[in-house]
């Protein structure tokens, strides 16, 4: 890794553990402060960012950048059903690995901060459209109107699991997955939606 | 709780959402604004509330406190599989009834606000023990670590259920209701778990 991103990473990490510690609404944590508190000067925070805000979108849209590159591959060489059904477990497990310790910190900033919330907007309209294509791929025969319900309890299922994921450590995300998976696979074979 | 009381304390929740969905800022929530609104004092609201923050804990608290004790009464006569089974669907049926027309920014707060997400915390605890409860008695035969593993998928899901149904319309939230329902009974009948 580059000494700049090193850096980088290294005031993120510092940054969110003091936000951690020091328990306050996230609008209400200035920067001028964050950097004393940090110990360094303003000057080689705002290098990187500049609010508090900023770090938390920048970490939001990590993530998501990273499923999306994920799933976009991944859809695009599926040549199988199977292989765009594995797509959903395979991009579950990637979520498990890439999620970071402070991830509950991310997610309550996406419920308020106005940039997390536009990135989460813009995140969750293209998980729907993406989810669509999967499940369209990976089972297909299914028409519009049911392609449509199932997308959306996809996607819930999938906030209510990534909620899940950023409040809990690596060891009980893995635990939960195969069950989730199993749940998610179970619920697009069902009859009664074909 | 005399009723004026209750009926202050309503109104002031209103007018702190009414002003958040005007200005997106927590700190343009006024105690001397709501005050005037609503020909009070001050005073008055401060002897409720200290803080904005309180405002939006005491609504949350209310809203699930009344839910509990909705939920407890089905689950206090329930004598039967079949009863317990519809203790569990009437608890989603009451959710999706009672739900604000501000359920929007209410979820917002309580995943953002320190206190706010102390309490959600909380509550989804008593609401997954409760989850094991009515799976035990409305689904026998499953061992601990089933209901353990069924019990922590099915909150899972319904937190990422809640968080997609306060951000659709009011009409359409009736059609998902029934399509999650499925999904959770089709889940509790999984043999895999027996």
């Amino acid at each position: 890794m580059k000494a700049h991103i090193q850096r980088k990473v290294k005031i993120i990490q510092r940054a969110m553990d003091s936000i951690r510690i020091s328990d306050k609404t996230l609008h209400t944590i200035s920067f001028p402060r964050l950097a004393q508190e940090l110990e360094i000067p303003l000057s080689e925070l705002t290098e990187f960012f500049l609010s508090v805000e900023d770090i938390f979108v920048n970490e939001q849209k990590r993530v998501n950048r990273k499923i999306e590159n994920f799933l976009d591959n991944g859809l695009k060489n599926a040549k199988t059903a199977n292989e765009a059904k594995d797509l959903l477990e395979t991009a579950t497990l990637k979520l498990i690995e890439l999620l970071p310790d402070y991830s509950d910190l991310v997610f309550s900033a996406s419920f308020y901060l106005p940039k997390c919330i536009e990135e989460r907007n813009r995140a969750k309209k293209y998980y729907k459209q993406t989810f669509r294509k999967i499940i369209k791929k990976g089972w297909p025969g299914k028409i519009d109107t049911v392609l449509d319900r199932q997308t959306d309890l996809i996607l819930l299922s999938m906030y209510g699991f990534y909620e899940y994921c950023a409040k809990v450590g690596k060891r009980e995300r893995k635990a939960i997955h195969k069950d989730f998976t199993n749940m998610i696979n179970l619920h697009l074979q069902d009859r009664l939606f074909f | 709780m005399k009723k004026s009381t209750v009926n202050l304390k309503d109104k002031v929740v209103k007018r702190a959402v009414n002003s958040l969905r005007k200005s997106k800022r927590i700190e343009q929530i006024s105690f001397i604004a709501i005050a005037n609104e609503l020909n009070v004092s001050v005073e008055e609201i401060s002897e409720f509330y200290t803080t904005t923050e309180d405002i939006f804990l005491e609504a949350q608290k209310k809203d699930w406190e009344s839910l509990h004790r909705y939920w407890d009464r089905h689950i206090k006569k329930s004598k039967t599989p079949g009863d317990f089974k519809n203790a569990f669907e009437v608890f989603f049926e009451r959710f999706v009834e009672t739900l604000s027309e501000d359920a929007d920014l209410r979820l917002e707060m309580s995943c953002y606000l320190p206190k706010c997400i102390k309490y959600r915390e909380k509550n989804r605890q008593k609401v997954k023990q409760k989850f094991e409860k009515l799976i035990k008695r409305g689904w026998p035969g499953k061992d601990i670590k089933v209901l353990e593993r069924q019990s922590e998928l099915v909150t899972v899901l319904f937190y990422g259920f809640i968080d997609h149904i306060v951000h659709i319309p009011k009409t359409e939230r009736t059609k998902i209701l029934r399509d999650f329902r499925n999904m959770l009974n089709l889940h509790l009948q999984d043999r895999k778990f027996f």
